[in-house]
């Protein structure tokens, strides 16, 4: 498991957490399913707050008429080989929102160690890191840390986990990633 | 964790040369009152994980962060026993407290929280509107960008049009003295000739500009540039600009406020051998941009000045150019005459109601 992102938050041993979110997931989906209204104010919120805000680097905005998919885009953070590249990403927030995460995954194809070919990201504040504090704000701005600081030691992308030291071949890599959408 | 482990055994706080130095504050003790504005009291009293105003507040008790009560309870039963703001362990529900000096704080703040609440909605349904307007405009803003793209090659052409359009001599006054009549705060803003640009692009001017200085400025002009108003030829890629130039900020509020129109001679009260049509030949389509609470008077006076100028010295003095009527066609063939004192943003609501450049027409009679 990826254990980058945490700016915010000391890291602690959760093997037990892990295992106690699990269990509870389905209970909270089911009770949080009655609660549409505090779920859509949230996101109405977040959504104020990024239209607002002044950083340029991400965006995120509803997906058409659904407010509980959203598109969201991030720049490649400077001095990394993604700098000035331009990442699509999906937001799927359950109903249990924001008390389980949202389902986010990578549109543009992204050649990374944690981003699996089909998209998937392994990052700990998606899964059992998740707080309700976190907002397609921070996790747009996690996952834009992410790509200039991998975690090598748990790859979803071999390769990209192998390759990263070598930055030359790297580059290349992932520019033909890009260059596929 | 090396850090609180020395704290622990000696008991010793590093310190920041600040926090060695740092006075506590003054206690007010005299009647001073300091006043805070809500805003800035607002990431205080909101619950960080609905992102309202603390309801029921809870405290936990010891990292002392707050949040609602059913917000921290469903919180710690669904996810990790923690405190969500900074990971502490929380236990239990035991690992909090009630907060009710917290509450009445707040209501001391916000006496009538319903009153507030309703604001909040009455924001949030705004936000929503816009928020589908804006992906509307977004949409179209990709339409015009692929346009124009295509269109690359024909770009320098806006600038030999502006150039031509130019008043060759110089011009006579404004026949009928027009700009003593004119109130100072005439809304048409389009001429403020501070835009050397040779793309041709406009500056949506802001303030608005008092008309009388703008004819002066009309006439000195030597290359300013009207992107706003525009001859027709170079209609297409004026247009295109023009629409290009808002999509820049759709997220500001202001663009909300500005209304485009094109002003065409009435087909049937001005054909072809309308000595003013004749005169204005290609002059005759203007495009403006324009604050929406100028009003149709604003737009009658603009025009008369306009065309003034624009005339020359074409059409004798003693055409009294004020005797305009101007309509709009809410459906093909029918022709509305407008009254002086509706607003454009009035008209465009109860006529026009369609996302694109209000059309306008006028007619022009001898006297």
């Amino acid at each position: 498991m990826a254990q980058n992102e945490n700016p915010l938050y000391e890291q602690q041993p959760t093997a037990a957490a892990t295992v106690l979110t699990v269990e509870k997931d389905g209970d909270t989906v089911a009770r949080a399913q009655n609660d549409g209204h505090a779920v859509t104010k949230r996101l109405h919120k977040e959504l104020m707050f990024l239209m607002t805000s002044p950083d340029k680097s991400i965006s995120a905005f509803p997906d058409g008429e659904n407010l509980f998919k959203w598109i969201g885009t991030i720049s490649g953070p400077q001095d990394s080989v993604y700098e000035s590249l331009k990442f699509k990403l999906s937001f799927h927030f359950p109903n249990s929102y924001p008390y389980t995460a949202p389902v986010v995954k990578f549109i543009t194809p992204c050649f990374h160690p944690n981003i699996d070919t089909s998209g998937n990201i392994c990052l700990d504040i998606l899964k059992d890191k998740w707080s309700a504090l976190y907002d397609v704000r921070t996790i747009l701005l996690s996952i834009q840390a992410l790509l200039g600081e991998p975690n090598v030691d748990s790859p979803l992308n071999a390769l990209a986990a192998m390759k990263w030291t070598k930055k030359e071949e790297y580059k290349k890599l992932v520019m033909s990633t890009y260059n596929q959408a | 964790m090396t850090n609180s482990e020395q704290i622990g055994l000696n008991k010793t706080w590093e310190l920041s040369l600040y926090e060695l130095h740092r006075t506590p504050q003054e206690v007010i003790t005299d009647n001073t009152e300091i006043a805070v504005s809500p805003r800035s009291l607002h990431s205080e009293l909101m619950c960080p994980i609905c992102l309202d105003m603390l309801k029921k507040t809870m405290t936990t008790k010891e990292c002392l962060h707050r949040f609602c009560s059913e917000c921290i309870i469903t919180a710690l039963r669904s996810g990790n026993k923690e405190c969500p703001t900074c990971r502490k362990k929380l236990v239990s529900k035991r690992s909090l407290r009630a907060d009710p000096n917290f509450d009445l704080l707040i209501s001391k703040i916000y006496p009538s929280r319903d009153e507030y609440e309703a604001h909040q909605e009455k924001v949030l349904a705004k936000l929503n509107k816009v928020h589908s307007r804006e992906a509307f405009v977004q949409s179209i803003n990709e339409g015009i960008k692929l346009q124009s793209q295509n269109r690359a090659p024909r770009g320098r052409k806006p600038n030999e049009t502006v150039t031509s359009e130019q008043p060759g001599e110089p011009q006579p006054a404004p026949e009928n003295n027009t700009t003593n009549q004119t109130p100072t705060t005439t809304p048409l803003n389009n001429t403020i000739p501070s835009s050397p640009a040779p793309s041709g692009r406009s500056t949506p001017c802001d303030p608005p500009s008092p008309v009388s200085s703008s004819v002066s400025s009309i006439k000195r002009r030597p290359k300013s540039v009207l992107t706003s108003e525009k001859s027709e030829e170079s209609d297409s890629t004026a247009q295109t600009e023009q629409t290009d130039t808002d999509g820049e900020g759709p997220s500001e509020p202001h663009t909300l406020n500005e209304i485009e129109l094109v002003f065409k001679p009435h087909p049937t009260e001005m054909s072809g051998d309308n000595p003013l049509v004749k005169a204005l030949k290609e002059n005759s389509i203007r495009y403006i941009k324009t604050t929406a609470n100028a009003t149709v008077d604003h737009l009658h006076k603009y025009l008369a000045m306009r065309l003034t100028l624009d005339l020359d010295s074409q059409l004798s003095a003693s055409h009294s150019l004020l005797n305009f009527c101007i309509y709009i066609s809410p459906s093909a063939g029918q022709y509305v005459q407008l009254n002086g004192n509706q607003t454009l943003g009035q008209v465009n609501d109860k006529y026009w109601k369609e996302n694109k450049p209000l059309e306008m027409y006028y007619s022009w009679k001898k006297t």
